[in-house]
């Protein structure tokens, strides 16, 4: 028999078989007990003298090399990238199959996302209650109760002998916190806030605000401007544009509503900027001396600033939502996109 | 606010092009919402804070103007016009009940005027900020409150009867018709103007109709004064009025202007309508000093971080109307202006200079922060909570906190212990919701309308309840809803799984599991289709909406499943700190029981028979497995019982563990009529 032509026709079926099965069979074919390979063997003892040596060796080398070659196929068969004909190749164009995760709502999803990066900047993440006193939510920030100061924080009030309130904004939760530890404090606070708007496409009368404070001796307003800028840039990218615009608000003094260019039309005028180039995504400022008065720190000795911004806002904006109800309808088509 | 441009150039010389002024205005804190070119004119549109009634006018905008762009101020030098001399003048009286509500009254009177339209100019400039004229004398108030920032009145002086005014407190149910043609009703929390009988005006709010300036009037009494802005608010707040007027008078009029504004409407009615000027008067007086502060200058750079020259400080603060003395080296003692009254301490100083200096221009830094970390916020672990259900297939939705009374009593909710809203806008914001389940049911229900066929939703948030003692209560609870059947593709096709009350188990016990809990237990206690308990306290419970509710949810042909449960317990209840278990150190023995009960076999008892006779040896026992079906007998049920024997010290042996496992099979018969498969 022609040991070369054994050889190729073996080589040629190894290389062409895809599945274990028919390799399997390959093998016992050439090299099982009965096999060519051993049935080779088994002719030597009848061959002249001469060449018995020489045809003992091809065999042995025949072996080997086959050998070699079925354990290359068996791993390429068996590896990742393994290939079985039993199933046909439409098989990886069918669905996974996979028990269907839900998801967060966005507002959760943008809420985690704001803590996280505060979170790594050293902030702290604490929560206060939803229901609130006059004096926490009010005349503690330094908003007197009968004040036009006090006209944009429209609140609900509760049909109860103590005059409690919801919460209109997480700025109550600065003074909870500041009462009752003493400073350095770095912390964010996010939460639902309740103010009796008229619903529409950019109000709702619940919403989530996160709030955030920092206080310690030798807090500036060049931190406050540092840290905001870290904070913008993380979530709507490096490349964007900020303005500190000077504001009023009753408990921070200088006070700053920021902006960043606008996302849509990157600065140049648009309808979601109003044509100004700007977005307006939250108010901040120095902490006012008078809070921390109410909270028994010396203002000589500490300074601090704070923010809060509407997560809605900033969701609307990520994600190019035009209407805030679509948040607090959770419609399963709208909330699957997140 | 609206001002315009050409306005703004009665006083200050301007050299700045509409568009760079606004930008300047917007970054020293008038915001210019809008900017629009009208008839040759050019409209600012200003937000202006309630910080600074100061700029409520043309000038006091001119002003700031003048102060950012160094542009030079053309503040008017006001004379009084001679007084006529007239025939037959009647004198006229002034009387204020309380000069706490009205510290000064001036009255002028006008005699003989001609009452026309105004002037194109007039009528134009009025029309640009948005006002409607009315005629000459009418549009001179309107148009001096808008330049000076200080609001005036114009009364027909014929309808005041006996010739007098009185600042007083409205009387009980004392009525006056106001020139919107509504009647009003007074009380003694209203400051009004009257004459001898009734109120004329609402002090500082808004006129009244039978004294208004008509196109009969020919005397004119012009009315400037200052009224307790807190009295203002309330009045026009407890009428539920707004305007021009109280908005200024709300946050503080310059006291300084008040005659200035009123000589410049004399003037102008004097000029536009003819008439002659024959009386003065006025009745108490007013404050018109600034406030003096010591201003610290290392203050500045301590607050913001920005290192401001002291003479950019001199300058910037005698821009604005400040007077400066050096007091000690470092240290200016400061006037502020009369119009300045929001200005009374070091903080109002820093905010003027740094805003002036330009925000832009400090260098942003970065705080070496000292966190003391806060522990125990029940966000630490939510986050892990809503992930495990995402795990699960479950969609986070966010519902209202406050809801419809309605909206309880379709789902059956007592309103018993509920906390209502004092002052909601709409029946969908009368209470705060005692349960989560209500809104993730209306949830559903929306979301079965939208033709959604297997629905998972959850939602955690607060409770809020009223003690027994009447105190609110909110806590912190997980709410789920499940509703059709769940689609699962496997391998060897679409299997439909239906929703019910032990898919919630499963979730709450993979959550319970993931967060280490112990104790929990699921019971029947007759009310609901499960209560959970921690302990012996009943934490939460699994339900399905009944029929009724269902019915009024418009939700037809489905079941819907519930659970709701306290995570304020749970995240208490959770062991933070894990211990390891070491890893067994000898193999065990797997044998599982098929058995056939009835349907009504107390499995909780099974299972406590299975682990009491297994005893030491018996280390996992679980049901591995229970079916209804083919082959099993109607009312029975088929399971499945693994248990792993294994010891800690040793290797079992067949021998050892046969008879144990053969007792619990018999026992199993014995006590429950089990047979075995």
């Amino acid at each position: 028999m022609d040991i070369e032509l054994i050889k190729k026709e073996a080589e040629s079926k190894i290389e062409s078989v895809n599945s274990l099965d028919s390799l399997e069979e390959l093998r016992f074919k050439y090299l099982g007990r009965k096999g060519v390979l051993a049935e080779l063997t088994g002719s030597i003892p009848s061959l002249p003298v001469a060449q018995r040596a020489d045809v003992g060796r091809q065999v042995n080398a025949l072996k080997e090399g086959l050998n070699k070659l079925i354990e290359t196929k068996r791993a390429s068969l068996s590896g990742p990238l393994a290939r079985e004909s039993s199933r046909g190749s439409a098989e990886i164009d069918l669905p996974g199959l996979a028990q269907g995760l839900g998801q967060l709502h966005p507002i959760s999803q943008v809420m985690d996302r704001v803590c996280e990066i505060f979170m790594r900047m050293g902030f702290t993440v604490i929560e206060g209650p939803e229901i609130e006193t006059e004096h926490n939510n009010f005349t503690g920030l330094n908003i007197p109760l009968e004040h036009p100061s006090r006209d944009a924080f429209d609140t609900f009030y509760l049909e109860l002998k103590a005059q409690l309130l919801l919460r209109s904004h997480t700025s109550p939760v600065q003074i909870r916190a500041m009462k009752k530890n003493k400073p350095p404090l770095a912390a964010v606070v996010p939460g639902r806030v309740y103010r009796p708007d008229a619903t529409d496409a950019s109000h709702s009368y619940m919403f989530h605000q996160i709030e955030g404070f920092v206080v310690d001796e030798n807090i500036r307003f060049s931190d406050l401007k540092g840290v905001l800028e870290v904070f913008a840039k993380a979530v709507f990218g490096s490349d964007i544009k900020m303005r500190f615009r000077p504001h009023f608000f009753p408990f921070t003094e200088p006070s700053a509503e920021v902006d960043i260019s606008c996302i849509i039309c990157k600065g140049k005028g648009c309808s979601v900027c109003g044509r100004k180039g700007w977005l307006e995504i939250l108010g901040s400022g120095m902490i006012h001396p008078n809070v921390f008065r109410n909270v028994g720190y010396d203002p000589k000795k500490y300074t601090g600033f704070a923010f809060g911004m509407g997560i809605e806002r900033i969701a609307m904006l990520k994600y190019g939502i035009d209407d805030i109800r679509l948040f607090f309808e959770n419609d399963l088509r709208f909330l699957k996109q997140f | 606010m609206k001002v315009t441009y050409n306005w703004l150039k009665d006083f200050a010389q301007l050299k700045i092009a509409p568009g760079r002024l606004a930008e300047k205005l917007t970054m020293a804190g008038l915001e210019v919402v809008s900017l629009k070119e009208i008839a040759g004119d050019f409209v600012f549109e200003i937000e202006i804070t309630s910080n600074r009634p100061d700029w409520l006018s043309v000038i006091g905008v001119a002003r700031e103007v003048a102060a950012i762009t160094g542009a030079k101020l053309k503040l008017p030098r006001l004379t009084s016009p001679s007084l006529a001399k007239a025939a037959g003048l009647q004198d006229f009286a002034i009387e204020i009940e309380d000069k706490k509500d009205c510290p000064l009254y001036t009255a002028k009177i006008i005699k003989n005027v001609k009452i026309a339209p105004s002037p194109q100019w007039l009528r134009k400039r009025l029309e640009l900020v948005g006002c409607r004229s009315v005629n000459n004398v009418v549009d001179i108030t309107n148009y001096v409150l808008f330049e000076y920032g200080h609001p005036l009145h114009a009364f027909d002086l014929e309808r005041l009867r006996f010739s007098s005014i009185i600042i007083r407190r409205g009387k009980s149910q004392e009525r006056i018709t106001t020139i919107d043609a509504e009647e009003r009703i007074v009380d003694r929390d209203i400051l009004v103007i009257a004459d001898k009988f009734a109120p004329v005006a609402v002090a500082g709010v808004i006129g009244g109709i039978a004294t208004q300036v008509s196109n009969n009037t020919r005397n004119v009494l012009l009315e400037a004064a200052i009224f307790d802005p807190l009295l203002v608010r309330r009045g026009r707040q407890k009428l539920g009025l707004q305007s021009e007027a109280a908005y200024r008078f709300e946050r503080g009029v310059n006291p300084k202007m008040l005659e200035a504004a009123s000589l410049r409407a004399t003037d102008l009615i004097l000029e536009l309508a003819a008439g002659e000027y024959v009386l003065s008067r006025s009745c108490g007086a007013i404050k018109t000093k600034g406030n003096s502060i010591l201003l610290d200058l290392k203050e500045v750079g301590r607050i913001s971080g920005a290192n401001i020259r002291t003479a950019e400080i001199k300058t910037t603060l005698s821009n604005l109307g400040f007077s400066i003395r050096t007091r000690a080296k470092g240290k200016f003692l400061v006037e502020a202006p009369a119009f300045r009254q929001d200005v009374t301490m070091t903080i109002d100083l820093i905010e003027e200079l740094v805003r002036i200096h330009g925000y832009e221009k400090i260098m942003a830094s970065l705080p070496a922060l000292k966190p003391q970390p806060i522990f125990g916020s029940a966000r630490d672990h939510l986050g892990l909570v809503k992930n495990i259900l995402v795990g699960l297939g479950l969609s986070e939705v966010i519902t209202h906190s406050l809801v419809s009374s309605q909206l309880l009593s379709d789902c059956g909710v007592s309103t018993g212990s509920t906390i209502s809203i004092k002052n909601p806008l709409s029946k969908e914001q009368e209470i705060l919701r005692p349960t989560l389940l209500p809104s993730l049911a209306r949830c559903l229900a929306y979301n079965l309308n939208q033709k959604q066929d297997y629905i998972a939703i959850f939602e955690t948030a607060k409770v809020f309840t009223l003690s027994s003692a009447g105190t609110p209560q909110e806590d912190l609870f997980l709410g789920i809803v499940l509703c059709g059947e769940k689609p699962l593709l496997l391998t060897k096709g679409l299997a439909k799984e239906e929703s019910g009350p032990r898919q919630l188990k499963g979730i709450a016990e993979s959550l319970f599991n993931r967060l280490d809990i112990q104790g929990h237990s699921f019971i029947n206690d007759g009310i609901d289709k499960a209560a959970i308990l921690l302990g012996q306290e009943k934490i939460g419970a699994i339900t399905a909406l009944g029929k009724e509710v269902l019915l009024r949810l418009d939700i037809k042909n489905k079941e819907v499943f519930c659970l709701e449960l306290s995570l304020e317990k749970i995240l208490a209840a959770m062991r933070k700190e894990r211990k390891f278990n070491p890893l067994p150190k000898y193999p065990g023995i797997e044998r599982d029981i098929s058995i056939i009960v009835k349907e009504d076999a107390p499995i909780r008892e099974i299972l406590a028979s299975v682990k009491e006779i297994g005893g030491e040896y018996l280390a996992e026992f679980k049901i591995s497995d229970s079916y209804q079906g083919k082959q099993i007998p109607k009312g029975h049920r088929s399971l499945t019982l693994s248990c792993l024997y294994r010891l800690g010290d040793r290797t079992l042996t067949e021998a050892e563990i046969n008879p144990v496992h053969a007792q619990v099979s018999a026992k199993l018969k014995e006590r429950f009529g089990a047979s075995m498969r």
